[in-house]
């Protein structure tokens, strides 16, 4: 290109504006920050356009938004998108909620903004990667816990958002000592269910077993915690309300 | 009779040669030339080239009449860069300069008439016409003002002058301090020794080079200021876009935009004509409009103007022009039209792009244009069937550390299971 007198032909398709895209890509795959003067400066070195003409095509890349202003994710930034943010802020006001509850709030949207699961799962993987969010594996179940908050806490949240777990749980801070047939008659559910649910909550350490008379007892060490959290959870009038990701 | 050849005289000339190429370049050069603050900073410099001129022919032939009347040319030099500065900055003739320079001006040609306002005396050793007294302070004061001015517009021309031509702005700038700051400084000396006011003829002559040889290099240097032009868009009679450039962002949304050039289209024959121009005026700019037979073209600026509403009548009668038959065919296809780009370049040529902040500000390349190893993309695209979905992970997946896509795709089919459970049990309700 000896002259280039670009502005007068310059089109996407252009030979001249293909190499400069062919070298920004180069930069973006290589990792590296692609700004307009490292572009320039390899351009120039590579193509030899003179200055004008280059800066000419930069310009129309940037025009034509085939070059847009950005740069890689920094933690501060991930929150800047409104799906990512709401996200947050919901596993942050809904302790404990598992994938399949934040997923159906979403799926039952009716505004049928909010895409599809892999659009959650990836912003998801956003809040993970980006240290906003952890999740823990609780049976068959996956919870995302804001990343400061402990494991077991997030446990508990998880435990007593299940309507039979909470009546167990009730009885047993009530009752002091139940046994697991008295729970069953006191709960009003199928047997299976109930033995179930003591079972993992034995599993969980929240109860156990006491003296020979195989009795459950809430865990010392969890009930004040629990109680706390039963009573902020009937506070807020805990049930997870819709997700509501479309407003700021 | 003998000619007084003098260093000051010499260099006089230099200074009204290059002043009258200035003048010359600012005319020819840029391909818009009816812009009122330009016309009258082209006027100053003329009239500069002008006065300096007869200064030095005064000297030349020792005569205290031509003397006096290159006093009385500094009149309309400093009042049309007063006007021709303070217009580019307000589009207004009126400043306290303005009124300044009127009044000093009465004084002076006054003064002008007055006896011994010019005397003949041999100073360092040539013969030179000095002004004399209350004439020769007011004259300085002039020549002052003209030079904040001058070094006024210098700066804020520096300071608006976008990322592409930064370059040449500093020339630019470099070219006016010269020619006001140096040149001034010098001036002042003079009253000590009179050897510097050829230091500071020769200051002007070297300054107002480089202003030349800028202005040359990028005339678009001249129409900093004037306007700030946003952004253009052509649509087609049904509202499809055609074509758009971006000179620098504007704060008015696309929405806005787009909902005035669809509404007027609604409108047009009720509030326009087919080939009429309409401003409206929006909170943070101009939209002038123009409607024609195919198309309807939207510019958003700084300011209206006479010049900006031709050059937007003219781009649309060329659009239709050059594309007349895609027009005729109903071509939606914004591609087609991309080489609209060459009636920018003829219309609207003299203004600027902002649209690069600045060479440090990083960029990305578009997602459409970016390839992700082949797993991976035939990954996301199981995933993702919708496209718009799929281009904003992708975009998404270009500004994320290197592991993150693996991530997801691990995290997507541990929780898959999870997933068409719920799916299975929503399908069923």
């Amino acid at each position: 290109m000896s002259n280039l007198n670009l502005a007068l032909s310059l089109t996407l398709n252009h030979p001249s504006v293909q190499s400069v895209i062919e070298i920004a890509k180069e930069v973006i795959n290589n990792n590296n920050v692609l700004d307009t003067e490292l572009l320039y400066n390899l351009a120039k070195r590579r193509l030899k356009f003179p200055r004008k003409g280059l800066l000419s095509i930069i310009q129309l890349l940037i025009n034509k938004k085939v070059l847009v202003e950005g740069s890689k994710y920094t933690r501060d930034e991930v929150l800047n998108n409104r799906y990512r943010f709401n996200l947050y802020n919901f596993l942050t006001s809904y302790l404990g909620v598992h994938f399949s509850s934040i997923r159906k709030q979403i799926i039952t949207d009716k505004s049928g903004t909010l895409g599809s699961s892999g659009q959650l799962i990836w912003h998801l993987e956003m809040l993970i990667r980006f240290n906003y969010i952890k999740k823990i594996k609780i049976k068959n179940y996956t919870v995302f816990l804001p990343y400061e908050i402990d494991d077991e806490i997030g446990l508990l949240h998880f435990v007593l958002r299940d309507e039979i777990y909470l009546k167990i749980i009730q009885l047993l801070i009530s009752n002091v000592k139940l046994k697991k047939s008295e729970i069953h008659k006191l709960v009003n559910e199928k047997r299976e269910t109930i033995y179930y649910r003591i079972n993992n909550l034995i599993e969980f350490n929240i109860i156990e077993l006491s003296g020979d008379d195989n009795s459950l007892v809430l865990n010392s060490s969890k009930k004040n915690d629990i109680i706390l959290i039963i009573t902020t959870f009937s506070q807020n009038n805990s049930q997870i309300t819709k997700l509501n990701f479309n407003n700021k | 009779m003998t000619l007084n050849w003098t260093p000051e005289v010499v260099v006089a000339f230099f200074v009204a040669i290059i002043g009258f190429v200035l003048t010359i370049t600012t005319y020819i050069k840029p391909k818009t030339k009816k812009i009122t603050s330009l016309n009258y900073i082209r006027l100053a410099i003329l009239v500069f080239s002008i006065f300096i001129f007869i200064d030095g022919l005064s000297i030349l032939y020792i005569n205290e009449f031509l003397s006096i009347i290159s006093g009385f040319i500094l009149v309309p030099f400093t009042l049309s860069l007063v006007i021709g500065v303070t217009y580019i900055i307000k589009e207004n003739f009126y400043s306290l300069g303005f009124v300044l320079v009127i009044g000093l001006s009465v004084l002076f040609i006054y003064l002008g008439f007055q006896p011994n306002a010019v005397t003949i005396k041999v100073q360092g050793g040539y013969i030179r016409l000095p002004w004399m007294g209350l004439f020769g302070n007011i004259g300085m004061t002039l020549s002052a003002i003209g030079g904040v001015f001058i070094f006024y517009w210098g700066i804020k021309t520096l300071k608006n002058a976008p990322f592409l031509i930064k370059k040449e702005a500093y020339m630019f700038f470099l070219g006016i301090f010269v020619a006001s700051v140096v040149s001034m400084v010098f001036y002042v000396l003079y009253l000590f020794d009179p050897f510097y006011i050829v230091a500071s003829n020769l200051a002007l002559l070297v300054g107002l080079l480089i202003i030349t040889l800028s202005v040359m290099i990028e005339p678009k240097l001249l129409y900093i200021l004037p306007f700030t032009v946003y952004r253009i868009m052509v649509k087609d009679r049904e509202g499809y876009p055609l074509f758009d450039h971006d000179w620098s962002k504007s704060e008015i949304s696309e929405n806005i935009f787009t909902g005035f050039i669809n509404a007027v289209q609604l409108m047009s024959e009720e509030i326009m004509n087919i080939g009429g121009l309409l401003d409206i005026q929006l909170k943070d700019g101009i939209l002038i409009l123009h409607e024609s037979k195919n198309i309807t073209v939207g510019l958003i600026t700084s300011k209206s103007s006479k010049l900006l509403r031709s050059s937007v009548a003219n781009f649309t009668r060329d659009f239709e022009i050059k594309f007349e038959k895609i027009l005729m065919e109903g071509n939606k296809d914004m591609k087609k039209y991309e080489s609209a780009q060459e009636l920018i370049e003829k219309h609207f040529s003299n203004f600027p792009s902002r649209i690069i902040t600045h060479k440090r500000k990083p960029l990305l390349l578009t997602e459409l244009l970016l390839k992700l190893p082949l797993s991976l993309d035939r990954d996301l695209k199981t995933i993702f069937k919708d496209e718009k979905e799929y281009n904003f992970i992708k975009s998404e997946i270009f500004r994320t550390p290197e592991s993150t896509a693996a991530g997801f795709i691990s995290l997507y089919k541990e929780l898959k299971k999870e997933l068409d459970g719920i799916e299975n049990e929503h399908q069923e309700s």
